[in-house]
């Protein structure tokens, strides 16, 4: 049989048999697999979650070990006071971009006391992280330009590169010899200039980039220094502005970005600029332009967040006190580390089915991390990929190493277990 | 100037470690579809080819190059440019 199909009711149908979802055929042979060994890690739901470190699934209490929620402000009675008040002020949502009715004092005002914080003139709040990189990297790359990401580049800076349409070039990952290589290889365009696009703690394997290094290198050729701190801002750094006020470059910094979603404990994105001229950037950015503005209720909570960050520095205290113990216990245990002690702890494992049968088990028993597998991660690693919080205890710690305990020592009878409730499924 | 031939020998050697099922590397393999290389590798032997002939090889240039061969081609090309 060959030419165009069509159904009853006179719907054409491709001659192939082919639909438009075709092309994932792959994809779902792996999530079925997935699916079988109980949980499917990347379409979970909580039942609850009761506070920054603990969740509900059906009946069963869970340790949180995988949030992001580094500084456990989501439930701090001031961030949640701080959004209800807004919420009751101001509404639920701004229905309109920053460039209608989107823009409210209350966005003003954070963008101040941010680009205060960071000491840069000029600070721009977006409506996500993501969102954030795609419009400043899109805003501030034009054709004649090239753009330089590190290797182990989260996807939204890769998006971004995307967005920009610009020659882009990658070096290898935390590697500021690398990148000095390829600023001298590279031809850049008349007219043109270099943006390199570097993470301050990379969110993965948790290791830290060396941005003092980046900072001399970036200069030299003239290129400028664009630093993602989505998982380090008000975590490292004396008053919390991150890795680079840690290595004492703050101030060198082109552009800082950041997130809402980790320490700040909200929905929304941040760029600040030692660049006043970075200003002009609202009248171009196209995520920046064309999308609702965040809503109240977040703003004011990541406002409160940021006084946080601010006057309680034992927050900081708390949560590289939990890393460390963390980091200690694993590696007693002989498990393999990604990276040094940082509030990302990034356990590796065989392959990819090894990691999601213990990711399954980990949740039965009561502890969620991240399951993090092949393609995007990097050395094509399969992880299972823990993030520490400042409301994490040491009790809470201990629990979390009970459970790896385990793992280490019965790991083949739990796989055999797994194994065996997949195939009665199967 | 490298041939054709030895480029083509240079991408075999260095796809090597990436090509785990040892599948045979012919000029119209597929580099993700056929040797199933994933993407993060496919960058990570860009970056090796680089180093090796000293060019840039931009991220948007391997957007375009599906096969080995195209591979071959798209260095002769920043070679000769
Ligand atoms: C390095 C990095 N940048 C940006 C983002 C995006 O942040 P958001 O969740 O606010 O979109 C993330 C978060 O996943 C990230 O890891």
């Amino acid at each position: 049989m060959s030419g165009p199909k069509s159904t009853a009711d006179g719907e054409k149908v491709a001659a192939s048999g082919l639909s438009i979802f075709s092309k994932y055929d792959p994809l779902k042979q792996r999530v079925d697999v997935v699916k079988k060994l109980g949980v499917d890690p990347f379409d979970m739901t909580f039942d609850d979650i009761m506070s920054a470190t603990r969740g509900r699934i059906g009946n069963r209490e869970i340790i949180l070990a995988g949030t992001n929620n580094y500084l456990g402000l989501t439930f701090d009675p001031s961030t949640r006071a701080s959004a209800k008040d807004a919420i009751d002020r101001h509404g639920t949502g701004t229905t309109g971009s920053r460039i209608a009715n989107g823009t409210y004092v209350e966005h003003e005002q954070l963008e101040r006391d941010l680009a205060a914080h960071l000491g840069k003139p000029s600070c721009i709040v977006f409506t996500t992280g993501y969102v954030t990189n795609l419009a400043a990297m899109a805003g501030l790359a034009g054709p004649n330009d090239v753009i330089f990401i590190d290797a182990d580049a989260h996807a939204c800076i890769i998006d971004g590169t995307r967005l920009a349409g610009t020659t882009t070039v990658r070096f290898r990952h935390n590697n500021p010899a690398d990148l000095d290589k390829r600023l001298a290889r590279q031809k850049i365009p008349e007219g043109g200039h270099a943006l390199v696009v570097i993470e301050g703690l990379y969110s993965m394997f948790g290791d830290i980039a060396p941005i003092d290094e980046f900072v001399a290198v970036a200069h030299k050729h003239g290129a400028y220094l664009y630093v993602d701190e989505a998982h380090s801002y008000g975590v490292f750094g004396e008053t919390g502005a991150g890795i680079a006020e840690e290595q004492g470059v703050l101030d060198k910094i082109d552009f800082y970005s950041g997130t809402f979603s980790k320490s700040l404990a909200s929905v929304g994105g941040f760029c600040a600029s030692r660049h006043p001229e970075f200003e002009l950037l609202r009248k171009v950015m196209r995520p920046y332009m064309f999308t609702a503005s965040a809503a109240p209720s977040n703003i004011c909570a990541a406002q409160a967040a940021l006084d946080a960050i601010k006057t309680r520095p034992e927050l900081r205290h708390n949560i590289m006190a939990r890393a460390a113990q963390l980091h200690a216990g694993l590696s007693d245990m002989g498990f393999e580390l990604c990276a040094p002690a940082s509030p990302v702890i990034a356990v590796r494992r065989d392959n990819e089915v090894q990691a999601a049968m213990e990711w399954n088990w980990l949740l039965q028993e009561g502890v969620y991390v991240n399951l993090a597998v092949p393609p995007g991660t990097p050395e094509s690693s399969s992880l299972l990929r823990i993030s520490v919080s400042a409301a994490h205890t040491e009790e809470d710690v201990n629990a979390i190493l009970s459970r790896f305990k385990a793992l280490k020592d019965n790991g083949d009878d739990i796989i055999a277990e797994m194994m065996r409730r997949m195939q009665a499924s199967a | 100037m490298p041939t054709d031939e030895q480029i083509f020998d240079k991408i075999c050697e260095l796809l090597k470690p990436y090509n785990v099922k040892n599948k045979p590397i012919l000029r119209a393999s597929g580099i993700m579809s056929d040797l199933e290389v994933d993407s993060t590798a496919v960058f990570d032997l860009i970056m090796e080819l680089e180093d090796h002939y000293d060019i840039s090889i931009p991220m948007e240039v391997i957007s375009d190059v599906k096969t080995v061969g195209e591979l071959v081609n798209a260095i002769q090309d920043l070679l000769n440019s």
